[in-house]
Protein backbone atom coordinates (compact mmCIF):
# COMPACT_ATOMS: atom_id res chain seq x y z
CA UNK A 1 0.00 0.00 0.00
CA UNK A 2 1.61 3.29 -1.09
CA UNK A 3 1.50 6.01 1.59
CA UNK A 4 -0.98 8.75 0.69
CA UNK A 5 0.68 12.10 0.02
CA UNK A 6 -0.05 14.96 2.41
CA UNK A 7 -2.36 17.13 0.38
CA UNK A 8 -5.18 19.55 1.22
CA UNK A 9 -7.56 16.74 0.27
CA UNK A 10 -6.04 14.42 2.91
CA UNK A 11 -6.35 17.22 5.47
CA UNK A 12 -10.05 17.59 4.59
CA UNK A 13 -10.58 13.83 4.92
CA UNK A 14 -8.85 13.87 8.31
CA UNK A 15 -10.80 16.88 9.61
CA UNK A 16 -14.03 15.21 8.48
CA UNK A 17 -13.04 11.93 10.21
CA UNK A 18 -12.27 13.74 13.49
CA UNK A 19 -15.52 15.75 13.27
CA UNK A 20 -17.56 12.60 12.57
CA UNK A 21 -15.94 10.82 15.51
CA UNK A 22 -16.65 13.79 17.81
CA UNK A 23 -20.28 13.70 16.69
CA UNK A 24 -20.50 9.94 17.38
CA UNK A 25 -18.96 10.48 20.81
CA UNK A 26 -21.65 13.00 21.74
CA UNK A 27 -24.65 11.17 20.33
CA UNK A 28 -23.59 7.90 21.93
CA UNK A 29 -23.43 9.48 25.40
CA UNK A 30 -26.49 9.46 27.64
CA UNK A 31 -26.00 13.00 28.92
CA UNK A 32 -26.69 14.41 25.44
CA UNK A 33 -30.16 12.83 25.41
CA UNK A 34 -30.86 13.80 29.02
CA UNK A 35 -30.12 17.47 28.25
CA UNK A 36 -32.16 17.33 25.05
CA UNK A 37 -35.11 15.62 26.75
CA UNK A 38 -35.05 18.17 29.55
CA UNK A 39 -35.06 21.02 27.04
CA UNK A 40 -37.96 19.49 25.10
CA UNK A 41 -39.93 19.11 28.36
CA UNK A 42 -39.36 22.80 29.13
CA UNK A 43 -40.48 23.78 25.62
CA UNK A 44 -43.68 21.82 26.10
CA UNK A 45 -44.06 23.44 29.50
CA UNK A 46 -43.95 26.85 27.80
CA UNK A 47 -47.23 25.87 26.18
CA UNK A 48 -48.81 25.32 29.62
CA UNK A 49 -47.41 28.62 30.85
CA UNK A 50 -48.81 30.32 27.76
CA UNK A 51 -52.28 28.98 28.52
CA UNK A 52 -52.06 30.40 32.06
CA UNK A 53 -51.05 33.86 30.82
CA UNK A 54 -54.37 34.89 29.37
CA UNK A 55 -54.11 37.03 26.27
CA UNK A 56 -50.35 36.72 25.77
CA UNK A 57 -50.08 33.08 24.79
CA UNK A 58 -47.86 33.69 21.74
CA UNK A 59 -45.49 36.03 23.60
CA UNK A 60 -45.03 33.69 26.56
CA UNK A 61 -44.41 30.63 24.38
CA UNK A 62 -41.96 32.55 22.19
CA UNK A 63 -40.14 34.11 25.13
CA UNK A 64 -39.88 30.94 27.16
CA UNK A 65 -39.21 28.77 24.13
CA UNK A 66 -36.37 30.85 22.70
CA UNK A 67 -34.81 31.31 26.15
CA UNK A 68 -34.95 27.56 26.78
CA UNK A 69 -33.28 26.88 23.45
CA UNK A 70 -30.59 29.50 24.09
CA UNK A 71 -29.76 28.35 27.64
CA UNK A 72 -29.83 24.61 26.96
CA UNK A 73 -27.75 24.93 23.81
CA UNK A 74 -25.23 27.05 25.70
CA UNK A 75 -25.14 24.47 28.53
CA UNK A 76 -24.58 21.67 26.01
CA UNK A 77 -21.86 23.66 24.22
CA UNK A 78 -20.05 24.36 27.49
CA UNK A 79 -20.53 20.82 28.79
CA UNK A 80 -19.14 19.15 25.68
CA UNK A 81 -16.66 21.87 24.76
CA UNK A 82 -14.72 21.93 28.03
CA UNK A 83 -13.73 18.28 27.61
CA UNK A 84 -13.01 18.31 23.88
CA UNK A 85 -9.22 18.37 24.16
CA UNK A 86 -8.60 17.80 27.85
CA UNK A 87 -10.45 14.48 27.97
CA UNK A 88 -8.57 13.18 24.93
CA UNK A 89 -5.28 13.89 26.70
CA UNK A 90 -6.52 12.63 30.08
CA UNK A 91 -7.88 9.38 28.62
CA UNK A 92 -4.80 9.02 26.41
CA UNK A 93 -6.99 8.42 23.34
CA UNK A 94 -5.09 11.26 21.71
CA UNK A 95 -1.90 9.17 21.44
CA UNK A 96 -3.41 7.04 18.74
CA UNK A 97 -4.84 9.94 16.81
CA UNK A 98 -1.89 12.33 16.86
CA UNK A 99 0.61 9.60 15.96
CA UNK A 100 -1.07 9.57 12.55
CA UNK A 101 -0.07 12.02 9.76
CA UNK A 102 -2.52 14.57 11.17
CA UNK A 103 -1.60 18.11 12.15
CA UNK A 104 -2.65 19.33 15.56
CA UNK A 105 -4.51 22.24 13.93
CA UNK A 106 -6.57 19.76 11.89
CA UNK A 107 -7.36 17.90 15.09
CA UNK A 108 -8.56 21.12 16.78
CA UNK A 109 -10.63 22.07 13.73
CA UNK A 110 -12.14 18.57 13.47
CA UNK A 111 -13.13 18.56 17.13
CA UNK A 112 -14.67 22.02 16.71
CA UNK A 113 -16.66 21.09 13.62
CA UNK A 114 -17.81 17.93 15.40
CA UNK A 115 -19.26 19.83 18.35
CA UNK A 116 -20.85 22.37 15.99
CA UNK A 117 -22.61 19.51 14.19
CA UNK A 118 -23.85 18.12 17.50
CA UNK A 119 -25.16 21.54 18.49
CA UNK A 120 -26.82 21.98 15.11
CA UNK A 121 -28.72 18.69 15.47
CA UNK A 122 -29.64 19.67 19.02
CA UNK A 123 -30.86 23.09 17.88
CA UNK A 124 -32.87 21.72 14.96
CA UNK A 125 -34.63 19.23 17.26
CA UNK A 126 -35.53 21.95 19.80
CA UNK A 127 -36.62 24.39 17.08
CA UNK A 128 -38.96 21.82 15.57
CA UNK A 129 -40.55 21.26 18.97
CA UNK A 130 -40.98 25.03 19.48
CA UNK A 131 -42.41 25.42 15.97
CA UNK A 132 -44.83 22.56 16.72
CA UNK A 133 -45.95 24.15 19.99
CA UNK A 134 -46.48 27.53 18.28
CA UNK A 135 -48.34 25.95 15.35
CA UNK A 136 -50.61 24.00 17.72
CA UNK A 137 -51.96 27.30 19.11
CA UNK A 138 -52.01 29.01 15.74
CA UNK A 139 -49.17 31.39 16.69
CA UNK A 140 -46.41 30.14 14.44
CA UNK A 141 -43.98 32.77 13.19
CA UNK A 142 -41.09 32.14 10.80
CA UNK A 143 -39.06 34.69 12.78
CA UNK A 144 -38.07 31.94 15.20
CA UNK A 145 -35.68 30.68 12.50
CA UNK A 146 -33.45 33.77 12.34
CA UNK A 147 -33.60 33.93 16.15
CA UNK A 148 -32.33 30.35 16.33
CA UNK A 149 -29.72 31.21 13.68
CA UNK A 150 -28.35 33.93 15.95
CA UNK A 151 -28.35 31.48 18.86
CA UNK A 152 -26.21 29.21 16.67
CA UNK A 153 -23.76 32.07 16.01
CA UNK A 154 -23.46 32.55 19.75
CA UNK A 155 -22.85 28.80 20.18
CA UNK A 156 -20.08 29.01 17.59
CA UNK A 157 -18.27 31.54 19.77
CA UNK A 158 -19.04 29.77 23.03
CA UNK A 159 -17.78 26.40 21.73
CA UNK A 160 -14.59 28.00 20.43
CA UNK A 161 -14.05 29.57 23.87
CA UNK A 162 -14.65 26.23 25.63
CA UNK A 163 -12.33 24.48 23.15
CA UNK A 164 -9.61 27.07 23.74
CA UNK A 165 -9.76 26.63 27.51
CA UNK A 166 -9.93 22.85 27.10
CA UNK A 167 -6.65 22.92 25.18
CA UNK A 168 -4.85 24.68 28.03
CA UNK A 169 -6.57 23.72 31.28
CA UNK A 170 -8.74 21.25 33.18
CA UNK A 171 -12.53 20.93 32.64
CA UNK A 172 -13.35 22.69 35.94
CA UNK A 173 -11.19 25.72 35.13
CA UNK A 174 -12.47 25.66 31.53
CA UNK A 175 -16.09 25.57 32.73
CA UNK A 176 -15.55 28.50 35.11
CA UNK A 177 -13.80 30.57 32.43
CA UNK A 178 -16.35 29.76 29.72
CA UNK A 179 -19.31 30.55 31.98
CA UNK A 180 -17.57 33.80 32.98
CA UNK A 181 -17.13 34.61 29.28
CA UNK A 182 -20.84 33.92 28.69
CA UNK A 183 -21.95 36.13 31.58
CA UNK A 184 -19.60 38.97 30.63
CA UNK A 185 -20.70 38.61 27.01
CA UNK A 186 -24.34 39.12 28.00
CA UNK A 187 -23.74 42.05 30.36
CA UNK A 188 -20.96 44.03 28.63
CA UNK A 189 -23.46 45.90 26.43
CA UNK A 190 -24.67 47.69 29.57
CA UNK A 191 -21.32 49.54 29.70
CA UNK A 192 -22.06 51.93 26.81
CA UNK A 193 -25.81 51.99 27.36
CA UNK A 194 -25.91 52.30 31.15
CA UNK A 195 -22.50 53.04 32.73
CA UNK A 196 -21.06 55.57 30.27
CA UNK A 197 -23.96 58.06 30.60
CA UNK A 198 -23.55 57.92 34.37
CA UNK A 199 -19.92 59.12 34.50
CA UNK A 200 -18.91 62.78 34.03
CA UNK A 201 -15.22 62.60 33.13
CA UNK A 202 -14.25 62.20 29.49
CA UNK A 203 -11.31 60.05 30.49
CA UNK A 204 -13.55 57.66 32.43
CA UNK A 205 -16.00 57.54 29.53
CA UNK A 206 -13.17 56.62 27.10
CA UNK A 207 -11.76 54.09 29.52
CA UNK A 208 -15.16 52.44 29.89
CA UNK A 209 -15.68 52.38 26.12
CA UNK A 210 -12.22 50.86 25.66
CA UNK A 211 -13.10 48.23 28.24
CA UNK A 212 -16.34 47.51 26.39
CA UNK A 213 -14.46 47.01 23.10
CA UNK A 214 -12.05 44.62 24.79
CA UNK A 215 -14.84 42.53 26.27
CA UNK A 216 -17.03 40.13 24.26
CA UNK A 217 -20.55 41.35 23.47
CA UNK A 218 -22.86 38.41 22.88
CA UNK A 219 -25.91 40.69 22.86
CA UNK A 220 -24.85 41.63 19.33
CA UNK A 221 -26.22 38.19 18.46
CA UNK A 222 -29.39 38.24 20.55
CA UNK A 223 -32.63 39.02 18.76
CA UNK A 224 -34.92 36.98 21.00
CA UNK A 225 -36.54 40.06 22.54
CA UNK A 226 -37.05 41.64 19.13
CA UNK A 227 -38.80 38.50 17.88
CA UNK A 228 -40.96 38.21 21.01
CA UNK A 229 -42.09 41.82 20.68
CA UNK A 230 -42.30 41.67 16.90
CA UNK A 231 -39.70 44.39 16.30
CA UNK A 232 -37.59 44.41 13.15
CA UNK A 233 -33.79 44.22 13.41
CA UNK A 234 -31.71 47.24 12.40
CA UNK A 235 -30.20 47.25 8.90
CA UNK A 236 -26.74 45.63 8.83
CA UNK A 237 -27.43 43.69 12.06
CA UNK A 238 -26.94 40.31 10.37
CA UNK A 239 -23.71 41.29 8.57
CA UNK A 240 -22.25 42.70 11.78
CA UNK A 241 -23.26 39.59 13.76
CA UNK A 242 -21.86 37.12 11.26
CA UNK A 243 -18.59 39.08 10.84
CA UNK A 244 -18.19 39.41 14.62
CA UNK A 245 -18.75 35.65 15.04
CA UNK A 246 -16.37 34.58 12.28
CA UNK A 247 -13.58 36.85 13.55
CA UNK A 248 -14.00 35.65 17.14
CA UNK A 249 -14.07 31.97 16.10
CA UNK A 250 -11.04 32.34 13.83
CA UNK A 251 -9.05 34.09 16.58
CA UNK A 252 -10.01 31.50 19.20
CA UNK A 253 -9.26 28.48 16.98
CA UNK A 254 -5.93 30.02 16.00
CA UNK A 255 -5.08 30.60 19.67
CA UNK A 256 -6.09 27.00 20.53
CA UNK A 257 -3.90 25.65 17.73
CA UNK A 258 -0.91 27.74 18.79
CA UNK A 259 -1.24 26.66 22.42
CA UNK A 260 -1.59 23.02 21.42
CA UNK A 261 0.98 22.92 18.63
CA UNK A 262 4.12 22.39 20.73
CA UNK A 263 2.48 20.86 23.76
CA UNK A 264 4.09 17.68 25.08
CA UNK A 265 1.54 14.89 25.40
CA UNK A 266 2.96 13.23 28.51
CA UNK B 1 23.69 -0.15 5.99
CA UNK B 2 20.26 1.35 5.27
CA UNK B 3 18.86 2.71 8.55
CA UNK B 4 15.18 3.50 8.88
CA UNK B 5 15.54 5.08 12.29
CA UNK B 6 18.42 7.04 13.76
CA UNK B 7 18.45 8.75 17.10
CA UNK B 8 21.29 11.11 17.93
CA UNK B 9 22.09 12.59 21.34
CA UNK B 10 18.41 12.74 22.23
CA UNK B 11 17.64 14.55 25.48
CA UNK B 12 14.37 15.09 27.26
CA UNK B 13 13.54 16.34 30.71
CA UNK B 14 10.33 17.16 32.51
CA UNK B 15 9.62 19.78 35.13
CA UNK B 16 8.21 18.67 38.48
CA UNK B 17 5.01 19.92 40.07
CA UNK B 18 4.74 23.71 40.16
CA UNK B 19 7.79 23.72 37.83
CA UNK B 20 10.05 22.89 40.78
CA UNK B 21 12.98 20.63 39.91
CA UNK B 22 13.86 19.04 36.60
CA UNK B 23 13.71 15.31 35.96
CA UNK B 24 16.11 14.25 33.21
CA UNK B 25 14.52 11.27 31.48
CA UNK B 26 16.72 10.95 28.39
CA UNK B 27 20.35 11.89 28.74
CA UNK B 28 21.68 11.90 25.18
CA UNK B 29 20.68 8.56 23.70
CA UNK B 30 21.87 7.20 20.35
CA UNK B 31 20.17 4.42 18.38
CA UNK B 32 20.46 3.04 14.84
CA UNK B 33 17.81 0.70 13.53
CA UNK B 34 18.59 -0.98 10.19
CA UNK B 35 15.89 -1.79 7.68
CA UNK B 36 14.10 -5.12 7.99
CA UNK B 37 15.13 -6.09 11.53
CA UNK B 38 13.26 -6.73 14.73
CA UNK B 39 14.77 -4.30 17.19
CA UNK B 40 14.18 -4.66 20.93
CA UNK B 41 14.29 -1.55 23.05
CA UNK B 42 14.81 -2.87 26.55
CA UNK B 43 15.17 -1.36 29.97
CA UNK B 44 13.74 -1.36 33.48
CA UNK B 45 10.68 0.70 34.37
CA UNK B 46 11.45 4.40 34.30
CA UNK B 47 14.46 4.01 32.01
CA UNK B 48 12.94 6.30 29.37
CA UNK B 49 11.63 3.78 26.82
CA UNK B 50 8.13 5.25 26.52
CA UNK B 51 9.49 8.81 26.42
CA UNK B 52 11.75 7.85 23.50
CA UNK B 53 8.89 6.14 21.69
CA UNK B 54 6.59 9.13 22.23
CA UNK B 55 9.24 11.36 20.65
CA UNK B 56 9.41 8.98 17.67
CA UNK B 57 5.60 9.13 17.38
CA UNK B 58 5.57 12.93 17.45
CA UNK B 59 3.78 13.15 20.80
CA UNK B 60 6.69 14.71 22.68
CA UNK B 61 9.29 17.20 21.53
CA UNK B 62 12.97 16.60 22.40
CA UNK B 63 14.96 19.21 24.34
CA UNK B 64 18.10 18.46 22.32
CA UNK B 65 19.33 15.99 19.74
CA UNK B 66 17.17 14.53 17.05
CA UNK B 67 15.27 11.45 15.96
CA UNK B 68 15.25 10.82 12.22
CA UNK B 69 12.89 8.35 10.60
CA UNK B 70 13.38 7.52 6.92
CA UNK B 71 15.83 10.42 6.87
CA UNK B 72 13.32 13.00 8.14
CA UNK B 73 12.76 14.52 11.57
CA UNK B 74 10.23 12.67 13.74
CA UNK B 75 8.39 15.99 14.12
CA UNK B 76 7.68 15.99 10.36
CA UNK B 77 4.18 14.57 10.05
CA UNK B 78 4.83 13.18 6.58
CA UNK B 79 7.04 10.44 8.10
CA UNK B 80 4.09 9.21 10.11
CA UNK B 81 2.45 7.98 6.91
CA UNK B 82 5.05 5.21 6.90
CA UNK B 83 4.88 4.33 10.60
CA UNK B 84 2.46 2.16 12.51
CA UNK B 85 2.34 2.93 16.23
CA UNK B 86 0.92 1.07 19.20
CA UNK B 87 1.10 3.05 22.46
CA UNK B 88 1.69 1.40 25.82
CA UNK B 89 -1.63 0.13 27.23
CA UNK B 90 -3.66 1.50 24.32
CA UNK B 91 -6.70 3.59 25.18
CA UNK B 92 -9.39 3.86 22.56
CA UNK B 93 -12.75 5.54 22.13
CA UNK B 94 -14.80 2.93 23.97
CA UNK B 95 -18.04 4.03 22.30
CA UNK B 96 -16.71 2.84 18.94
CA UNK B 97 -16.98 -0.71 17.64
CA UNK B 98 -13.77 -2.54 16.72
CA UNK B 99 -14.34 -2.21 12.97
CA UNK B 100 -15.34 1.45 13.36
CA UNK B 101 -12.08 2.20 15.16
CA UNK B 102 -10.03 0.62 12.38
CA UNK B 103 -11.99 2.50 9.72
CA UNK B 104 -11.55 5.78 11.63
CA UNK B 105 -7.79 5.26 11.98
CA UNK B 106 -7.58 4.23 8.33
CA UNK B 107 -9.29 7.45 7.26
CA UNK B 108 -6.64 9.44 9.14
CA UNK B 109 -4.08 7.76 6.86
CA UNK B 110 -6.21 8.69 3.86
CA UNK B 111 -7.39 5.17 3.02
CA UNK B 112 -10.50 5.16 0.84
CA UNK B 113 -13.75 3.48 1.96
CA UNK B 114 -13.20 0.73 -0.63
CA UNK B 115 -9.67 0.05 0.66
CA UNK B 116 -11.03 -0.05 4.20
CA UNK B 117 -13.82 -2.48 3.32
CA UNK B 118 -11.11 -4.98 2.32
CA UNK B 119 -8.47 -4.10 4.90
CA UNK B 120 -10.60 -4.01 8.08
CA UNK B 121 -11.91 -7.64 7.97
CA UNK B 122 -8.51 -8.85 6.83
CA UNK B 123 -6.78 -7.24 9.81
CA UNK B 124 -9.42 -8.35 12.30
CA UNK B 125 -8.71 -11.90 11.19
CA UNK B 126 -4.92 -11.39 11.32
CA UNK B 127 -5.02 -10.28 14.97
CA UNK B 128 -7.50 -12.99 15.98
CA UNK B 129 -10.58 -10.76 16.30
CA UNK B 130 -12.63 -12.21 13.46
CA UNK B 131 -16.32 -11.78 14.28
CA UNK B 132 -15.59 -9.22 17.03
CA UNK B 133 -15.59 -6.14 14.80
CA UNK B 134 -19.20 -5.23 15.64
CA UNK B 135 -18.59 -5.30 19.38
CA UNK B 136 -18.13 -1.97 21.19
CA UNK B 137 -14.60 -1.48 22.52
CA UNK B 138 -15.91 -0.99 26.06
CA UNK B 139 -16.81 -4.69 25.97
CA UNK B 140 -13.31 -5.79 24.85
CA UNK B 141 -10.95 -7.53 27.29
CA UNK B 142 -7.43 -6.17 27.86
CA UNK B 143 -5.99 -8.74 25.46
CA UNK B 144 -8.56 -7.86 22.79
CA UNK B 145 -7.73 -4.16 23.15
CA UNK B 146 -4.05 -4.95 22.66
CA UNK B 147 -4.93 -6.85 19.47
CA UNK B 148 -7.15 -4.12 18.07
CA UNK B 149 -4.34 -1.70 18.94
CA UNK B 150 -1.98 -3.74 16.82
CA UNK B 151 -4.52 -3.90 14.03
CA UNK B 152 -4.88 -0.09 13.94
CA UNK B 153 -1.07 0.20 13.85
CA UNK B 154 -1.03 -1.98 10.74
CA UNK B 155 -4.09 -0.57 8.97
CA UNK B 156 -2.06 1.31 6.34
CA UNK B 157 0.54 -1.44 5.85
CA UNK B 158 3.43 0.61 7.32
CA UNK B 159 7.13 0.06 6.62
CA UNK B 160 8.14 0.70 10.23
CA UNK B 161 6.09 -0.58 13.15
CA UNK B 162 6.75 0.95 16.57
CA UNK B 163 5.23 -0.98 19.45
CA UNK B 164 5.39 0.11 23.07
CA UNK B 165 5.15 -2.97 25.30
CA UNK B 166 3.08 -5.01 22.81
CA UNK B 167 3.02 -8.10 25.04
CA UNK B 168 1.83 -6.27 28.13
CA UNK B 169 -1.40 -7.62 29.60
CA UNK B 170 -1.52 -10.69 27.37
CA UNK B 171 -1.80 -14.30 28.51
CA UNK B 172 0.78 -16.85 27.24
CA UNK B 173 -1.36 -17.72 24.18
CA UNK B 174 -1.84 -14.06 23.33
CA UNK B 175 1.88 -13.39 23.73
CA UNK B 176 2.71 -16.21 21.39
CA UNK B 177 0.25 -14.91 18.78
CA UNK B 178 1.75 -11.43 18.96
CA UNK B 179 5.25 -12.92 18.68
CA UNK B 180 4.17 -14.83 15.55
CA UNK B 181 2.65 -11.65 14.14
CA UNK B 182 5.86 -9.68 14.74
CA UNK B 183 7.85 -12.43 13.00
CA UNK B 184 5.44 -12.38 10.06
CA UNK B 185 5.91 -8.59 9.79
CA UNK B 186 9.64 -9.16 9.50
CA UNK B 187 9.03 -11.78 6.80
CA UNK B 188 7.06 -9.14 4.89
CA UNK B 189 10.19 -6.95 4.96
CA UNK B 190 8.97 -4.53 7.61
CA UNK B 191 11.09 -3.12 10.41
CA UNK B 192 9.74 -3.66 13.91
CA UNK B 193 10.92 -1.50 16.81
CA UNK B 194 9.42 -2.57 20.10
CA UNK B 195 9.98 -1.89 23.77
CA UNK B 196 9.59 -4.62 26.33
CA UNK B 197 10.61 -5.70 29.76
CA UNK B 198 9.69 -9.33 29.01
CA UNK B 199 13.20 -10.49 28.18
CA UNK B 200 12.26 -14.03 27.12
CA UNK B 201 10.06 -12.62 24.34
CA UNK B 202 12.73 -10.16 23.28
CA UNK B 203 15.38 -12.88 23.15
CA UNK B 204 13.17 -15.04 20.96
CA UNK B 205 12.31 -12.22 18.54
CA UNK B 206 15.07 -9.66 18.27
CA UNK B 207 17.86 -9.37 15.77
CA UNK B 208 19.18 -6.32 17.53
CA UNK B 209 18.65 -4.78 20.93
CA UNK B 210 19.43 -1.64 22.86
CA UNK B 211 19.40 -1.59 26.64
CA UNK B 212 18.39 1.69 28.20
CA UNK B 213 19.22 2.45 31.83
CA UNK B 214 18.44 5.77 33.49
CA UNK B 215 18.09 7.57 30.18
CA UNK B 216 21.30 6.25 28.62
CA UNK B 217 21.86 3.43 26.14
CA UNK B 218 24.31 1.10 27.88
CA UNK B 219 24.37 -1.65 25.24
CA UNK B 220 23.35 -1.69 21.61
CA UNK B 221 24.01 -4.14 18.82
CA UNK B 222 23.28 -7.49 17.21
CA UNK B 223 21.92 -9.82 19.87
CA UNK B 224 24.11 -12.80 18.93
CA UNK B 225 27.24 -10.66 19.11
CA UNK B 226 26.25 -9.15 22.44
CA UNK B 227 25.50 -12.54 23.99
CA UNK B 228 28.57 -14.29 22.51
CA UNK B 229 28.86 -18.01 21.80
CA UNK B 230 30.89 -19.02 24.85
CA UNK B 231 29.37 -21.59 27.24
CA UNK B 232 29.24 -20.14 30.76
CA UNK B 233 28.54 -23.40 32.64
CA UNK B 234 27.13 -26.91 32.21
CA UNK B 235 24.42 -28.64 34.23
CA UNK B 236 25.06 -32.42 34.34
CA UNK B 237 22.45 -34.94 35.47
CA UNK B 238 23.82 -38.28 36.69
CA UNK B 239 21.70 -41.31 37.62
CA UNK B 240 22.17 -44.52 39.66
CA UNK B 241 24.18 -42.94 42.47
CA UNK B 242 23.26 -43.41 46.13
CA UNK B 243 26.35 -41.52 47.29
CA UNK B 244 28.58 -39.31 45.20
CA UNK B 245 31.44 -36.97 46.00
CA UNK B 246 32.14 -34.78 42.96
CA UNK B 247 35.65 -33.73 41.96
CA UNK B 248 36.85 -30.26 43.09
CA UNK B 249 35.36 -27.34 41.14
CA UNK B 250 31.84 -28.89 40.87
CA UNK B 251 28.81 -27.88 42.89
CA UNK B 252 25.97 -30.31 43.62
CA UNK B 253 22.65 -28.54 43.11
CA UNK B 254 20.33 -31.46 44.04
CA UNK B 255 20.73 -35.12 45.08
CA UNK B 256 17.44 -36.99 45.18
CA UNK B 257 16.49 -40.67 44.65
CA UNK B 258 19.87 -41.66 43.20
CA UNK B 259 19.85 -38.70 40.76
CA UNK B 260 22.41 -35.91 41.11
CA UNK B 261 22.37 -32.50 39.39
CA UNK B 262 25.86 -30.99 39.26
CA UNK B 263 26.96 -27.56 37.93
CA UNK B 264 30.40 -27.29 36.32
CA UNK B 265 32.04 -24.08 35.16
CA UNK B 266 34.98 -25.35 33.04
CA UNK B 267 35.35 -27.90 30.27
CA UNK B 268 38.33 -29.61 32.03
CA UNK B 269 36.33 -30.15 35.21
CA UNK B 270 33.40 -31.41 33.10
CA UNK B 271 35.63 -34.15 31.68
CA UNK B 272 36.91 -35.04 35.15
CA UNK B 273 33.32 -35.25 36.42
CA UNK B 274 32.17 -37.47 33.57
CA UNK B 275 35.21 -39.78 34.00
CA UNK B 276 34.59 -40.13 37.73
CA UNK B 277 30.88 -40.75 37.21
CA UNK B 278 31.52 -43.52 34.68
CA UNK B 279 34.17 -45.05 36.96
CA UNK B 280 31.60 -45.23 39.79
CA UNK B 281 29.05 -46.89 37.46
CA UNK B 282 26.74 -43.87 37.14
CA UNK B 283 24.69 -43.19 34.03
CA UNK B 284 25.04 -39.75 32.39
CA UNK B 285 21.45 -38.64 31.74
CA UNK B 286 22.07 -35.16 30.39
CA UNK B 287 24.77 -32.54 29.87
CA UNK B 288 23.24 -29.11 29.35
CA UNK B 289 25.51 -26.24 28.24
CA UNK B 290 24.36 -22.73 29.23
CA UNK B 291 25.32 -19.68 27.21
CA UNK B 292 24.77 -16.10 28.38
CA UNK B 293 21.11 -15.14 28.10
CA UNK B 294 19.59 -11.75 27.40
CA UNK B 295 18.56 -11.73 31.04
CA UNK B 296 22.21 -12.15 32.11
CA UNK B 297 23.24 -9.34 29.77
CA UNK B 298 20.37 -7.16 30.98
CA UNK B 299 21.01 -7.78 34.67
CA UNK B 300 24.70 -7.05 34.23
CA UNK B 301 23.78 -3.56 32.99
CA UNK B 302 21.41 -2.69 35.81
CA UNK B 303 23.02 -1.22 38.94
CA UNK B 304 22.56 -3.93 41.59
CA UNK B 305 21.09 -6.28 38.98
CA UNK B 306 24.02 -8.65 38.97
CA UNK B 307 23.76 -9.42 42.68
Amino acid sequence: MTPVAITPRLTLVQVYAIAKNTFKEAVRSRIFYILLAFAVCLLLFSFVMGLLAIGSLRRVILDMGLSTIAYFSAATAIFIGIGLIYKEVERKTIYNVLSKPLSRSSFILGRYLGIMTVLLVNLVAMTLVLAGVLASVGAFTARIFPAVGYIYLELMILSAVALFFSSVSSPVVSAICTVAFYLIGHTSSSIPSFLVPLVQSDFAKRALLLLYHLLPDLNLLDINNLVVHDIATAPGFAVRGVTYTLLMVAALLLASSLCFKRRDLV
Amino acid sequence: MDHVLQVTELKKSFRGHLSIGVHHVLDGINLSVPKGVIYGFLGPNGAGKTTTIKILAGLLFPDAGEARIFGRSSTDRSVRRRIGFLPETPYFYDYLKGAELLAFMGRLYGLSPSQLSRRVPELLETVGLKGQGKLQLRKYSKGMLQRIGLAQALIHDPELVILDEPMSGLDPIGRREIRDLILSLKEQGKTVFFSSHILADAEMLCDQVAILVKGRVVQEGVLEVLLGSEVRFWDVTLGGLETFSPPPGCSVLTHRGGQVLVRVESEAILQALLDKARAEGASVRSVMPHKASLEDLFMAQIPGGGT
